[in-house]
Formats: C-alpha cells, structure tokens, sequence
C-alpha cells in the first residue's frame, strides 16, 4: 500500500477498529498580541474544549508499587483528524498545536502532554503518538 | 517604598525582550497564535508549553533560578535555555552556525551598554490591557555567561545565566 493517503486510510480504519473513542483537547484562546501583562504572567487565558478522534488510549507504564511514579499515557491519533484541528483553530502544525494544549481531557481526567512523535511510512505522516502524564503526578 | 521581586524580573525580561526586537527582529516566536520577539519567561506560560521535547526551538526561554540577598542588595538568577536545529533548507546541518547566531544576539542583547533599566511594575488596566510604570528605581544585569553546547538529537543545546540585581 503505498498510494498517496493509503497509510492515514489505514491508520484511521484501524484505530476505528480498535477502539476508535474520542478525547478532548483543553485548547488555549489565541494570545492578546502586544499585551505585556500576559508575556509577565498576568493574564488570564481562556479555553476552548476540541473534540480529537478517532483516537486509541492505553496507559503504557503500569503501576509498580512506586507511589512517587507518575502513570504515564499514550494517545494514537489520527492524521486526518489532527489536520481538521490544525486547519480550523489556523496553528502552523500538529507539533505547535500540542505544544499549545492546556491538557487532554480523557473521561474526567486532564492529563498532560509531555511528548509528541509522528509515525511515517512511504514518507507519509499516518499517526501521532501523543504521551501523556496522569492526575497523580499533580497531587506528588 | 514596597519591593517586590516580580518587578526585577519583569523588568530583566522586558529590556531583553525590546532589545532582542531590535538587534535580531528575525528571531521570533508564536506563542499562542500570536508572534513574539524569541524570549519567553517559562514560569509565565502555560505548563504545556515548557514541556521538554517540544519546548520552542530557536527561543530564549527564561528560568527564574536563585533569589538571594547581599547587604540591601538583591541578587536574582536567571537561566537562559535555548536550542536550534538549524533550517530545513539545510537539513539542519547549519545548526552549528544558527546557535552561534543566537549566542550573538543574547550577548549583544545583554551586554549592550547600558546594562541596567528603570525599573516598571507591570498591572492589568480594567480594560484588560497592561499598564507599565517606572517605580523610580533601576536594576542591573551582569555579562552573560554561556555554559557548554549540547548536542542532542538532531537539536543542539545551550544554558546561559546571567545575575540580575536591584537595591531593596
């Protein structure tokens, strides 16, 4: 399969498949430009909650005993669904887009993004693979 | 006459900031949707927005380290990361030469004469824009000091402190 689009066409099928659930993606409001009270920290953002999906989440560290370690996530996403964000909120990329999220709300909790990959085949981005840190490690 | 820390470190940030503008406008960076002069305090924006690994490349991200006090005299660290994986023109083999163009524009941007500035405190107007007044004082910054490149991945890395005082 190497036809322009099959490997995003691929991807999607299969995390529809397994699982094919979607998440919320806790988005600041654009800065205000110019304002030198939100660059020194006095500003106040506000939020806007974007429908992500079709995505797989699954908790790649399992809890060993040690209180002190934080669970950590993984989201598989969508390309295409990535691209419908990216392209409607007007961010430069996926990368910037997750740089920019406040959080990943996921049932009722809001993890933290900490990491961000792209998978590619036939030089073709089909997958983000985004990690994710849990609640607990807010409450260390 | 109330002192207050926040003052000294919005003031450091807001002459680096102006300078950087200045001497390197083509360093900039989007925060937000919106384009900025490549300087951002860490502390005072979003936490997702300082992860590492997708920290803003080709930008001074400052980190507000030590506070300490001398005989009346203030002392604050401040940490200056910054990293670059060159240009996609040029598969990032320049990234050598674009980190040595963002130590110019920091030691310039620090060390430029004069290296102090008249201390502002920063407030929010009831209109929701900023409003900056000098507080009659001034704060002072020592030379930058740049500690050792990082290579790591296909990003190369630099740490720079420089001290920034301010009479209480």
């Amino acid at each position: 399969m190497s036809g322009a689009g099959a490997g995003v066409r691929m991807a999607d099928a299969l995390l529809q498949t397994l699982g094919g659930r979607t998440v919320l993606l806790h988005v600041p409001s654009p800065a205000v430009e110019g304002d030198a009270g939100e660059q020194v920290g006095l500003g106040v953002p506000s939020f806007q909650d974007v429908e992500l999906g079709p995505v797989v989440f699954r908790r790649v560290l399992a809890g060993s005993g040690d209180k002190t370690a934080a669970a950590r996530y993984e989201l598989l996403v969508s390309v295409s669904a990535v691209q419908r964000i990216v392209g409607s909120l007007a961010y430069d990329s996926a990368e910037v887009l997750f740089q920019n999220v406040a959080g990943v709300l996921v049932d009722a909790d809001v993890l933290r993004v900490v990491s961000v990959t792209r998978a590619e085949a036939f030089g073709e981005v089909y997958l983000y693979r985004v990690g994710l840190i849990g609640p607990d490690a807010a409450a260390l | 006459m109330s002192f207050e820390f926040e003052d000294v470190k919005d003031t450091f940030y807001l002459a680096l900031r102006d300078r950087l503008a200045a001497g390197a406008p083509s360093l900039q960076v989007l925060v937000r949707g919106v384009l900025r002069p490549a300087v951002v305090v860490a502390e005072n924006e979003l936490p997702g927005s300082a992860v590492d690994g997708i920290a803003p490349l080709n930008c001074f991200c400052l980190h507000w380290t030590s506070v300490r006090l001398d005989r009346g005299l203030s002392v604050l660290g401040c940490v200056i990361r910054y990293a670059t994986d060159g240009s996609a023109g040029a598969a990032g083999m320049d990234r050598g030469r674009a980190l040595s163009a963002m130590d110019a524009a920091l030691v310039s941007a620090v060390s430029t004469a004069p290296q102090n500035a008249a201390q502002v405190t920063v407030s929010e107007a009831a209109a929701g824009a900023a409003i900056e007044t000098t507080t009659g004082q001034r704060v002072f910054w020592s030379d930058v000091a740049l500690g050792d490149a990082v290579l790591r991945g296909e990003r190369v890395e630099r740490m720079a402190t420089v001290e920034v005082y301010c009479y209480v």
